[in-house]
Parts: structure tokens; sequence; C-alpha cells
């Protein structure tokens, strides 16, 4: 992380002469549609970071992050009519719905405004979306279970938030990587969304009626540490539980790996993709050309670099990854 | 006939039913063979919503109108700020414990001087008064979560006599709010208020008196919830309340206790509670897809109440 950041700020120097001469003078905003929960503070944390160093050294002349206060579509459509009075010449979108603000999307587009939106994406076609492969992420986590478990067995899901694009999309990916590997089965699915008290609840309801030989348990991010509570206080042994990047639940992994060879990994988007979507709207205006659509990779940890991840999130926070304008470029060229 | 009276005249008893029911269907399963692990899963987490549901009871049968929906605030707060005095140093326990009855206090407080002083309605004060305690959780530590002290984290997991710790907390809470309910002045003055206010301004009790202490013992025990909760948990989550919005109002609603006003019951809060821990889990278990799951949660919610309810109210 340490050196993306001083990359990050030499890719700044060595790029201020070129950038400077057409962004100097632009404002960018963020419009985003939550802040209630640790991941959004991570992500709100570093967009505040980077474009205030960005906007110190004169590559933008402003960079407004605006959290609307109840994660309503409506009011974020709202939002972004204010946005556009502002007159701000790009604005960072993490949407409430990919649907419901395009009409707003529309309107900024249609009075000139870049519109990049990210995490939460928009569907609107004129706006440039910063998209994460969920599907091949929950994918992934099969991928490595098969490693880790050559002889398969049974498995516990737990889900995100019901009805959400994003608990879907990482859902079909875990199923789909089941359906390939059928010495793998999924005996219970439970909805944890995304949060460790709501997981710990859910696991903890279910496993009492679950075969006692589970020998993983498949998640989708900031429920991994509820689970193993919860299976702790069933007195169960632990399986293999899929974390994802929080603080408690790679100090958990450590303390268990120090203990006993405790294996598993570790996969979430970094809150710091805000920071990507920033320098992405940034080479927009400077000019470049930009595909509509993008990939960001997801943040993996593995039995190898636990410890660094771990020493590099701060206690009760989430491993995180700030992008610079360099690897904007990168993700832009498609490297 | 008797029988059938004895039913009539008390609305707790359709969540029991409901609750054993579930229960019942949920062990099945397997046989029997998870009896003891969801007997002690459901008192473990219903323990949390009982806690809320009493505040709430009382809140809500203050009459129509009457209801308080900054209980999630109040346990993100509560918890947020606690675990950061406390920084996992056992010696810091008491204080915690009391920085947690401060939040509840300083809330209620805001809440009732927001409905009383400037005459907004209690569910639109309770509201906006949410919007500013969650900010301030927020501002407190931006979502980090910090441990609990050791001592406390393990008293919450641990059991005694095989029932969980927080039940037994619970319990002791929930014969608090029994004998102040059933036995005491302060109970009679709430049911009278939500029967008729006015009548029970004409009839001497200080109305705005009881009302203010309702808002706060609401108050103080959801943060006592979100305290314990953290505790439990590992950390205070800036999102751990948001459940408990919904479940603290439908618990009261399930257990018997009048949505209108007037007559409230603490039985009927742990049958609830039990209850609606129980149909999550017995779907979960018989592997209901999130959308089955959903309506079928909804649809036995509304049996129950009507059940409870065409029996109750008389």
């Amino acid at each position: 992380m340490k050196h993306a950041l001083i990359l990050g700020s030499l890719a700044l120097a060595l790029m201020s002469g070129s950038a400077l001469a057409d962004t100097a003078g632009k404002k960018i905003a963020l419009s985003n549609n939550y802040a209630g929960n640790s991941w959004r503070q991570a992500m709100l944390q570093s967009w505040d970071k980077v474009t205030k160093e960005a906007v110190a050294a004169g590559v933008v002349a402003a960079a407004d992050p605006f959290t609307t206060a109840e994660n309503q579509a409506t009011e974020q459509a709202a939002q972004i009519q204010n946005l556009i009075l502002q007159g701000y010449d790009a604005i960072v979108v993490n949407a409430a719905s990919p649907t419901a603000i395009n009409g707003a999307v529309k309107e900024a587009c249609d009075a000139g405004i870049i519109v990049v939106s990210f995490d939460g994406i928009v569907d609107e076609p004129c706006a440039w979306r910063i998209a994460v492969d969920f599907a091949a992420m929950g994918k992934s986590e099969v991928d490595y279970l098969k490693t880790a478990l050559p002889n398969g067995g049974k498995l516990l899901e737990i889900r995100g938030l019901a009805g959400v694009f994003v608990d879907d999309e990482i859902s079909k990916g875990i199923h789909a990587g089941v359906a390939e590997n059928p010495q793998f089965e999924i005996v219970g699915s439970v909805h944890g969304d995304w949060a460790q008290d709501v997981a710990q609840k859910a696991v903890a309801g279910i496993l009492p009626s679950l075969p006692a030989d589970i020998v993983g348990v498949v998640t989708q991010g900031g429920d991994g540490y509820g689970a193993a509570q919860a299976f702790a206080a069933a007195g169960r042994p632990t399986p293999v539980i899929i974390m994802g990047n929080r603080q408690d639940e790679l100090a958990w992994w450590k303390e268990q790996k120090d203990a006993n060879g405790y294996q598993t990994m570790s996969v979430s988007i970094a809150p710091g993709v805000s920071t990507l979507a920033f320098w992405v709207a940034q080479q927009i205006l400077d000019g470049k050309e930009v595909p509509k659509d993008l990939i960001v990779p997801f943040l993996r940890i593995d039995q190898d670099n636990l410890e660094a991840n771990l020493a590099a999130t701060p206690t009760g926070g989430v491993a995180n990854v700030e992008y610079s304008q360099a690897d904007a470029i990168a993700v832009i060229d498609g490297k | 006939m008797t029988a059938l009276r004895f039913v009539f005249a008390k609305p707790w008893l359709w969540s029991f039913v409901a609750a054993f029911g579930t229960w019942l269907v949920t062990i099945l399963f397997t046989g029997g063979a998870s009896t003891l692990g969801l007997s002690q899963a459901a008192l473990t987490f219903a323990a949390f919503s009982i806690i809320v549901g009493l505040g709430q009871m009382f809140v809500v049968t203050l009459g129509p109108g009457n209801v308080d929906l900054s209980i999630p605030a109040t346990m993100t707060l509560a918890g947020t700020v606690a675990l950061k005095v406390m920084d996992t140093q056992d010696g810091a326990i008491l204080l915690g414990l009391l920085v947690t009855l401060g939040v509840g206090i300083g809330i209620g407080i805001a809440n009732y001087a927001l409905i009383k002083l400037l005459r907004i309605p209690p569910i639109i004060a309770t509201l906006s008064s949410s919007f500013i305690v969650q900010s301030i959780a927020i501002a407190t530590n931006r979502g980090i979560r910090i441990k609990p002290p050791a001592v406390l984290a393990e008293f919450s997991i641990a059991s005694f006599l095989g029932v969980p710790n927080v039940a037994w907390l619970a319990l002791v809470i929930s014969v608090f709010a029994w004998v102040l309910l059933e036995k005491g002045l302060f109970g009679r003055w709430v049911s009278a208020i939500g029967q008729n206010m006015r009548a029970a301004r004409l009839a001497g009790i200080p109305v705005d008196g009881v009302r203010f202490l309702t808002y706060m013992l609401c108050a103080v025990l959801a943060a006592i919830a979100g305290f314990l909760l953290s505790c439990f948990s590992g950390g205070a989550a800036l999102n751990m309340g948001s459940e408990y919005l919904l479940t603290s109002i439908a618990v009261v609603v399930i257990g018997g206790t009048a949505v209108a006003g007037g007559f409230a019951n603490v039985p009927g809060i742990w049958g609830a509670s039990l209850f609606l821990f129980l149909v999550v889990s017995m779907l979960n278990t018989y592997g209901a897809s999130a959308g089955v799951r959903m309506v079928l949660t909804g649809v036995i919610i509304i049996a129950v109440i009507i059940a409870a309810s065409r029996k109750a109210v008389r």
C-alpha cells in the first residue's frame, strides 16, 4: 500500500506537467449514497486523503464528497441535480440503484458533465462504469477451496443483503464454482447482510440443524468473523471460513494461524476504489479516451501475505488500497 | 369454554404457541438432534430483541403516535462510545456501563425535548434525532471496531445453568419491567395515558413526567442492548442496530401489546422475540430461498398478529 502511495505521488509529480494544463481548473464531486458502515467510512477517508493531495498539487480545483442521509435513490437523484447546478465538471457516483438515478445521470451528461460510477454502478449508457466482477470473486472462493480441501465436502453459504445486485452476482459465482466441482455441496444458505452481528445470528440459527462435517464457509465479506464466533459458540470445529478483508477477520485468522496453522484466504473490494474512480474522472476531463466499462481488480489476501496486510490495516478497519493516477491509466489501458 | 376464555384473555399465549411451533418444526428437521443448540441460540439472540422490545413496549403503550425510531442509532452510539471508553481494559468496565447509561439518558432527554418543547410528533422527533445520534456515532469512531474487554466478551457469550447469560439479563430486566408495569404506579399511569391522555391528565396523573420517563427508559434499554450486543459480537459496528428498528416494533405487536396503546404485555415480548428468531432459523433450515423466506416470514407474522389481536383487546 505504501508502495502504491509512493508510486502515486511520483506519478503525480511526473504527470503534473501534462495534467495541470487541462484539469487544474476542473471541479469533481463525489455523490455517495451511504456512509453507515466501516467499508464506506474507509472509502470516504481514502477519497479525502487522495483528493486533498491532488487538489494541493493543483491537479484539480476541487474534489468534494457528498453523502445522502437515507440511502434512497430519489434523494441521490436530487443531490445529483444540485451538483449539476453547482457547476461541477465531473461527478463520481456510488449509486443507490443501478437504474433509479438514470434520469439524473442523463441530465448531468446532457449538461456536459462527466459521470463516472463505481461500486454501485449505473446502467445509463452515457456514464462510465468501474465495476467489480463479483461473480468471478465468488468463483475464486470455490477455486481456493478446491486446492485447500481436495476431498471436497459440505459448505455453508453466507449471502449478503437479499435483493441487492451484488449479493446475486457473488452467489451466482459461488454456485457456478460449486457446479463445476461436484465434490462440494452447499448444504445451507443464510443471509448475513454483510454485517458481523447479523451473520453471527443467522449462522447460529441454522448451525444446530446442519450436519457436523461442514468443511467450508463461503462468504461475501464482513461476515467471516461472525461465522467463526457462531461455530465456536456451538462448540463445533472451525471449518475453512473465507474472510472478507476486515481487520477483525484478519486478526482472528492470524490468531488461529499462529495457534494451529489455520489456513484460509480473504477477498473483497478495496474501499479505495473511490480513488480509482476519481483518477478515471480526471483522465476523462484531461481528454483521454476511456472505455465506458472498466473492471477493477479485487483485493485478495493469502496465507503468505496475511501478516503484511494485517499490519497495514488500521485496527477495526478494512484492508485497503488507494489508487494513483498511474494505476488509473493502467486500468484504462487494460493492463 | 373457560379454557377458551383463558386463551382469549391472554394475548401473549399466541406468540408462545407460534414460537413453540416453529421450534418444534425446526428440530424435527434433524430428528431432535439440534434441540439444545437451537434453544440456546434462540435464547441468546432473542435476549437482545427482548431488551429493546420492552422499551418500545412502554413507549407504544403511551398511545397512538408514540413510537421510538431512534433505537438503532442509540444502540450503535452506546456500543461505539462504551467500547471506545473501555478500550479493551477490564478495569474500565464500570466506566463503560456508566457511559452506556449516560448515552441512553441523554438520548431520552433529547427525544422528549424535541417532542415536548418543539411539539414535534414522536415518530418524526425520534427519527430526526436518530440521524443526529447516528452521525455522532460515525464521528466518534469512523466505523473502526474496537474489541470489548476480555471479561465482558467472555461473560456475554457464556452460559449459566445451560441458559445464556444475556438471556438471564433479559429475564432480570423483564421481571423489573413486569413489576413496573403490573405492580407499580408508573405502569398504571403509562397505561392510563395510553387509554385516554385527557382523562389521565384530569385524573391528576403527571402526564409529561411519565411520558418523559418512558422515552428515557426506552433509550436506556436500547443503550444497554447496544452495549451487550457489541460485547457479544466482538465490537460495535455502525450498522449493528439497523435490524432492531422493525424487530422492536414487531415483538411489541406480535407479543399482544395493543398498537393503539393502553395495554402492555411483558411475557408476549419473550414469545415474540423467540418466535422471530426461530421463524428465520426454521426457513433457513428448510432451505427456503430469500424471496420465499421473506414472504413466509411476512405471512406467518400477519397470521400470528391476527390470531393474537382477535382474541386480545376486548
